[in-house]
């Protein structure tokens, strides 16, 4: 009796970890939809980008400070949505100046493929191997607090290398957060699905966006 | 839009004043990669530039 309780202990806990991944990836599934589809009506309806960074803002501003107060309540997956379709909306005069672009759908397209494969590859190579890759958190918070500098630098100057070598950062980044918050569910780390989703929602937005800026821009000969 | 961007700074600043007391933690009492495990870490992130690259160039052979 008492060799058996271990056995259920480590059976309970693997269901518990493949609840939290299958309500992830739907919880995911759903943000994406949504958000891309407020990216679409942003485009339709032209919103201005003035109003297009301040929803981007605000949809941060909530993901940090409104969300984690309710991300153990079915009421966070009203902010979910709320957060992520702002930040759909935001992207919308993004896509639209790229469309523009003389091969801008193809570059848009190609952003949106690569940004799927990435996310294909990283996840899918955790979920096979289950290999933990929490050891990367230092690496990672570090990398992320030298590329926030960056990015602060470049909002008040003219450096179209600097925001190029931010881009580049950033897809390697969000690909390193990638290995480590999908290993993070897998191993048990997280054991909430809403944090998880936004975790992986903002891991592939960014990997989108500094995707697509870094194929506007070395996308043309 | 210059408010905007003084905005996203604050923003961005609060983040990182937020995140240096945790990547200082992680970094004293967090676990270590055994260098096999930052080798597969480095190929895949390898790999992930590599792809970048092509779909570089397939774009600008489109």
């Amino acid at each position: 009796m008492a060799g058996s309780t271990p056995i259920s202990r480590s059976s309970e806990s693997i269901l518990a970890t493949n609840k939290v991944l299958r309500n992830t990836y739907t919880l995911l599934a759903m943000t994406l939809f949504f958000s891309a589809l407020m990216a679409v009506v942003s485009m339709a309806i032209n919103v201005p980008p003035m109003m297009a960074m301040a929803s981007s803002i605000a949809g941060i501003v909530i993901m940090m400070f409104v969300l984690p107060r309710f991300e153990d309540s079915t009421a966070g997956l009203g902010f979910v949505f709320l957060s992520t379709g702002l930040l759909g909306l935001g992207l919308g005069p993004m896509i639209s100046s790229y469309l523009s672009l003389p091969n801008g759908p193809a570059t848009v397209a190609t952003a949106m493929a690569g940004t799927g494969g990435i996310f294909l590859a990283l996840s899918g190579y955790v979920l096979t191997t289950k290999k933990d890759f929490s050891y990367m958190g230092g690496f990672l918070m570090v990398g992320l607090i030298v590329l926030f500098g960056a990015i602060i630098v470049s909002l008040f100057t003219q450096m179209p290398a600097l925001n190029l070598a931010i881009s580049a950062g950033m897809i390697l980044l969000m690909s390193g957060f990638l290995l480590f918050d999908t290993s993070r569910i897998i191993n048990g780390g997280e054991t909430n699905y809403i944090r998880a989703t936004v975790s992986l929602f903002i891991n592939i937005f960014n990997i989108f966006t500094s995707l697509l800026h870094l194929l506007g821009v070395l996308g043309d000969e | 839009m210059d408010v905007l961007k003084i905005v996203w700074a604050v923003l961005l600043g609060f983040m990182i004043w937020r995140m240096i007391p945790v990547a200082r933690e992680w970094l004293k009492n967090g676990p270590r990669g055994t260098s096999s495990e930052w080798l597969t870490t480095a190929l895949l992130l390898g790999g992930v530039i590599l792809f970048v690259l092509f779909l570089i160039s397939s774009l600008r052979a489109s």
